[in-house]
Parts: C-alpha cells; sequence; structure tokens
C-alpha cells in the first residue's frame, strides 16, 4: 500500500452518468488484485474533504496505469466526472482484500449490479488471462439499458454474459437474482462459487440464495470511509466472528457467512453510555 | 522582516505541558490508530508525538452505523470511542509504540469518576508511555448524562482525582460544546493538570433530505476538519489571553503548516493534526517540513518566537 500521486491519462463518459477512468503514474497498484480499492482525491482544496474509495476496475503493469468506473451520484465522483486529462489526483492503495482467484475446479458466477461491475470485471480479466474465461459466468443487472456498460469488452474475453434489467429493455426483464438461481441451477452438482459487488439489498439476497444452496459466497461491501486504512472506524459492518468488522481493512471482500445483514432502521438516541464522538 | 534564515538552523524543539518534544506537531486522538497503521505512509520518527485512540478500562465495540458522513469542509463522526482497552492497549498496541521513535501521549476515558481513576492509574505504569490526555468530552451517567468536561466544579474534582493518581504529565483535552470556554480551563489548572488540548469535536448533526433520515445512526456525532478552525482558534486563544497557567495543544482542521502557525500565534505550544491525516496520511510530516522551511524563509529561527504573537492592538 503506497500513497502516492497520480494524473488522469483518460477520462471516459459511457453515458448515464457512468465514466471510466484512467489514471498513470500507478505502478504501485500492478499487484492489485480484484476487489481491493484505492482512496481517490483530487486538488479539490478545503471542500469536499475527504477521498472516495474505488474498487480498481484493471491495472496495466507495463503502461503503469490503473481504471476505475465510477457514476456521479455526489460531488466528489462529480468532480472527477469532470476531470481532464492531466489533472493530479492523490492516490492511496492497493487497500482490502480480494476474491477468491479464479481456478480450473470451480465455476465462478460474477454477480455484478450496476456500478459493482469494476471487481468483478478485474476477477473475469485475470481468469481470462489464465485461459479459465470459460469457467466465469458473468451475471450483470440493472434498472435500465443505461446501467450495463462495457460489455462488447466482457464479451471479448470470452465470459457468458448473463444480463437483466428491471425494465426489460437489455437481457431478461427482472431482478439479477433470478438468474443467479437459474445458474446455479445449470451447474447443480458442480463445485460453484458466488462473488458479488452491488447494491446492499441485492448482494444479501445473493448471500441468502447461496447459502440456501450451500454454496461459497464472497461478497465486497460498501460503507462510508473516511481513511481506508482502519483508523477511523467509520466502516463498520456487523459480524458473526466479532461484534463488527472494517470494509477497509477487514474487506472489502468478505465470507457472506460472516457478516450480518442488518437493515437500516430509525436511528434511536444513544443510550446515556455512549459517547457520541 | 528578518532576512532568511538557514533551514536547518530553524528550531521546532519545544518542552511543554512536561514533555520534550522535538517539534510541535503531533497527531490528535481517534485520527491516527495507534500509530502503526500508518507505517510505510509517513515517518513516525519526524513527528513531534502522537496521541492514541481514547482508552477505556475494558474494550468498547463501539456504535451503530452509520457512523460518518462528510459535511461542508469536514466529517461528522459517531464512532463510540471503540478502542483495545487498557490490557489489550499494554499487550497490543505498545511494543510498537515503545520503539517508533516518537513521542507517545495516550488519551483515556471512562463513564463514571471510578472509571476515570482506574483507567489513568492503569496507563500511568506503563513504560513508554510519555503523558496521558484525559477526554472529558463523555456523558456522566450518574449527572443525567451531562459531559463532564462542561462543569467547571465537576472537572476539577475529575481532574483532582486522576492527578492524584498519575505521575505522568497529565493534559485535558477540554470540549468545545460550552459558553465558558477559560472556565473550563482554569477548572483544569485548579485541578493540577500539566497541559490543556483545545478542542475536542463541536456537536452537530447532518440530514438526508430525501430519506429524511439523519446522516449518522446516533443522529448526533462530532464535527471535525476545516470547517471548525475558526472556533478552534478563538477558543485557544481565549484561554491564552486569559493567562490561565497551562500550555495548550492547539486542535480544530489544521491542514497545513499557515494552519499551524495560526494556532502558534493564538497561543498554543503544539498542534495537533487530525482529520486531514484520513485525507493525507502524510499530512504531519508535510506539515513539519513545510513548517521548518517557511520559518526558515520568514527568518524565524525559533517556533517559539510565534507563540502568542498575535498582533492585537
Amino acid at each position: 500500500m503506497r500513497y502516492f500521486q497520480a494524473r488522469v491519462a483518460e477520462n471516459r463518459a459511457l453515458g448515464g452518468g457512468y465514466f471510466v477512468l484512467r489514471l498513470s503514474g500507478c505502478a504501485s497498484l500492478a499487484a492489485a488484485k480484484p476487489g481491493q480499492f484505492v482512496m481517490i482525491r483530487g486538488a479539490w482544496g478545503r471542500d469536499p474533504l475527504l477521498p472516495r474509495a474505488f474498487s480498481l476496475m484493471a491495472v496495466a503493469p507495463s503502461a503503469g496505469t490503473a481504471d476505475i468506473l465510477a457514476k456521479t451520484v455526489g460531488r466528489g465522483t462529480a468532480l472527477l466526472e469532470r476531470a481532464l486529462p492531466g489533472a493530479e489526483v492523490d492516490v492511496l492503495g492497493p487497500l482490502g482484500t480480494s476474491f477468491p482467484e479464479p481456478d480450473a475446479e470451480s465455476v465462478d458466477l460474477l454477480v455484478a449490479g450496476g456500478v459493482g461491475l469494476p471487481p468483478l470485471y478485474m476477477q473475469g480479466e485475470l481468469a481470462a488471462s489464465r485461459k479459465l474465461a470459460a469457467r466465469s459466468e458473468m451475471l450483470y443487472g440493472g434498472r435500465g439499458t443505461k446501467d450495463l456498460v462495457l460489455l462488447s469488452e466482457m464479451k471479448s474475453m470470452g465470459l457468458a454474459l448473463h444480463l437483466t434489467t428491471e425494465d426489460g429493455t437489455v437481457g431478461t426483464k427482472g431482478l439479477i437474482t433470478r438468474a443467479l438461481e437459474e445458474r446455479l441451477n445449470a451447474h447443480r452438482g458442480k463445485r460453484v462459487r458466488v462473488m458479488g459487488c452491488g447494491p446492499n439489498a441485492m448482494l444479501w439476497a445473493a448471500a441468502r440464495i447461496a447459502r440456501e444452496r450451500e454454496v461459497p459466497c464472497f461478497i465486497s461491501l460498501e460503507e462510508n470511509m473516511a481513511c481506508g486504512i482502519g483508523v477511523c472506524l467509520g466502516c463498520a459492518i456487523p459480524a458473526r466472528s466479532r461484534p463488527y468488522r472494517y470494509v477497509c481493512s477487514n474487506g472489502p471482500v468478505f465470507d457472506a457467512a460472516d457478516v450480518l445483514d442488518v437493515k437500516p432502521t430509525s436511528p434511536a438516541p444513544p443510550p446515556p453510555s455512549e459517547c457520541p464522538a | 522582516m528578518s532576512p532568511p534564515v538557514d533551514p536547518a538552523s530553524v528550531k521546532l524543539a519545544i518542552e511543554t505541558g512536561g514533555v520534550a518534544f522535538r517539534n510541535p506537531v503531533l497527531t490528535a486522538s481517534g485520527t491516527f490508530g495507534y500509530g502503526r497503521e500508518f507505517e510505510g505512509l509517513t515517518d513516525l520518527r519526524a513527528l513531534g508525538g502522537l496521541v492514541t485512540k481514547g482508552i477505556s478500562p475494558a474494550p468498547r465495540f463501539g456504535n451503530a452505523t452509520p457512523r460518518i458522513c462528510e459535511t461542508a469542509s469536514g466529517m461528522l463522526n459517531s464512532i463510540g470511542l471503540e478502542n483495545v482497552g487498557v490490557e489489550g492497549f499494554e499487550r497490543d498496541k505498545l511494543p510498537y509504540l515503545r520503539q517508533c521513535g516518537t513521542r507517545v501521549l495516550v488519551n483515556f476515558f471512562g463513564a463514571t469518576f471510578d472509571e476515570y481513576i482506574a483507567c489513568g492509574a492503569g496507563l500511568d505504569r506503563l513504560d513508554g508511555v510519555d503523558a496521558l490526555e484525559m477526554n472529558v468530552s463523555c456523558p456522566n451517567i450518574k449527572a443525567g448524562g451531562i459531559e463532564f468536561g462542561t462543569d467547571p466544579r465537576v472537572l476539577a474534582d475529575l481532574v483532582r482525582a486522576c492527578r492524584a493518581v498519575i505521575k505522568k504529565p497529565l493534559w485535558i483535552k477540554l470540549t468545545p460544546n460550552t459558553s465558558d470556554i477559560v472556565a473550563l480551563a482554569r477548572a483544569c489548572a485548579d485541578g493540577g493538570a500539566d497541559g490543556l488540548s483545545i478542542i475536542n469535536t463541536i456537536t452537530g448533526m447532518a440530514i438526508d433530505a430525501r430519506t429524511r433520515r439523519p446522516k449518522i445512526a446516533t443522529i448526533f456525532g462530532g464535527l471535525s476538519g476545516p470547517a471548525i478552525k475558526p472556533i478552534a482558534l478563538r477558543m485557544v486563544f481565549q484561554v491564552h489571553r486569559a493567562g490561565v497557567p497551562l500550555p495548550i495543544s492547539g486542535i480544530g482542521g489544521i491542514q497545513d503548516a499557515t494552519d499551524a502557525i495560526e494556532f502558534f500565534l493564538a497561543g498554543a505550544t503544539t498542534v495537533q493534526v487530525g482529520t486531514q491525516s484520513f485525507v493525507d496520511p502524510d499530512a504531519s510530516g508535510h506539515i513539519v517540513r513545510d513548517l521548518q522551511a517557511r520559518l526558515a524563509a520568514d527568518g524565524i529561527s525559533d517556533v517559539r518566537e510565534l507563540i502568542g504573537a498575535l498582533r492585537v492592538s
């Protein structure tokens, strides 16, 4: 893990608010694995203050570049969407845990929802580079056609693509979890692993389906974080093995059996024994 | 303006609050973990010192999530003072800190007078701890949840009780959630403290208008970052100007050497870098290097020349 300055080499708009940022000067990320992430901040002055966490989508060790895929949702991503080639960006990484490596014995079902694609794209690319693309399938879902990006790139990797959209404009109409059930049925009796990244509701549904079928499942979670290195303790996630695990340092990729699906409820005032800070 | 001096000749060392520091730039509690997390990202030996995460007598697992959110030029947090406890600190964290090459100040707190005293006494016996910093922003359960650090009488009693069992230098980190910071600072002096850290986070809240929910689970949290710097500067200056006989470690939104210099001018003898370590893990290192260069360029041969040197007519 290193903290260094990179530059925007290319900023490619994909429509629907999605964009791929290619950063140069990222030789330190050459050994990054699928699932790992970086903290990124532009020269933004005093506001917005904190760096943003992004899963890596690709690294090119020979060129020293790294790609992230983002969707504009707030002030930080809006600034990155407008970043021009040559812009300076501070990078901390690679950070966190990664997905299990592709192997010749397993069928890997990669379940991506919307902007959760990057780590699974990178996993697919790793499988393809090891001539294991035929053992990985990309299950990719979104609300509509604009949420499904980089399809031709993934086809060229040799990955089988199973697309779903909620409005039915691309692929099968419905939720990606139905596609997951169908693919698990198709591979019944084989050694299958599920790897997911996307909205929490999708991940917990995928984890439940995998658990019911006793299939190993690994999910990449997202939570607000300030530091990325286990210091601020902002990105806590309830877990079985101890009260909390941390998305930045214990994750972002977790064995789905260890983390708990705690739905947000109306916050209650803290009990008097709790210090607010 | 004096002519420039050789950067290598600029004196940054300072002895204050019972501790001799190689320079006046420290890292603030809760933003620097237990030091080891920053290994390879900043040179701990270049820092004046580090202040650990707050330690309680027993381990704590912290508050519900979400725990943090960004605000304008700042952030809100409600971590819940999660920490490893005194035993865990001694066993798992202190061995690294003993050889990390900088001064180690341990922040501590309790939920009752007895917990504060037990925690302070437990940390006071540890070799490798240079000083203790007491967080008094916790609710006093026996007094209906009012922060220990907001009532001067309670605060003086608490400091006195801890002072009785603590031989190491004892600093008190004051809460800014008060209408009279000077009265609180005087209470700490009366109780026998060796130094003050000013300020802790300011209580605030943030709302998500779309979901109509508070952005953090406990509704209220501690605001930090550059948004609070003017308030921190004001409080440091008020305590300094009032002549409270304790050195001040200035905290609140310090991002660069200029910010640090402003705190020295207001009367701080050291500064603590907090939220900026999340933005730039080498923030404190940058500030030390830039401070030295800045002082040299301005012909200031000793950082102590800046302390309390604010010009007010």
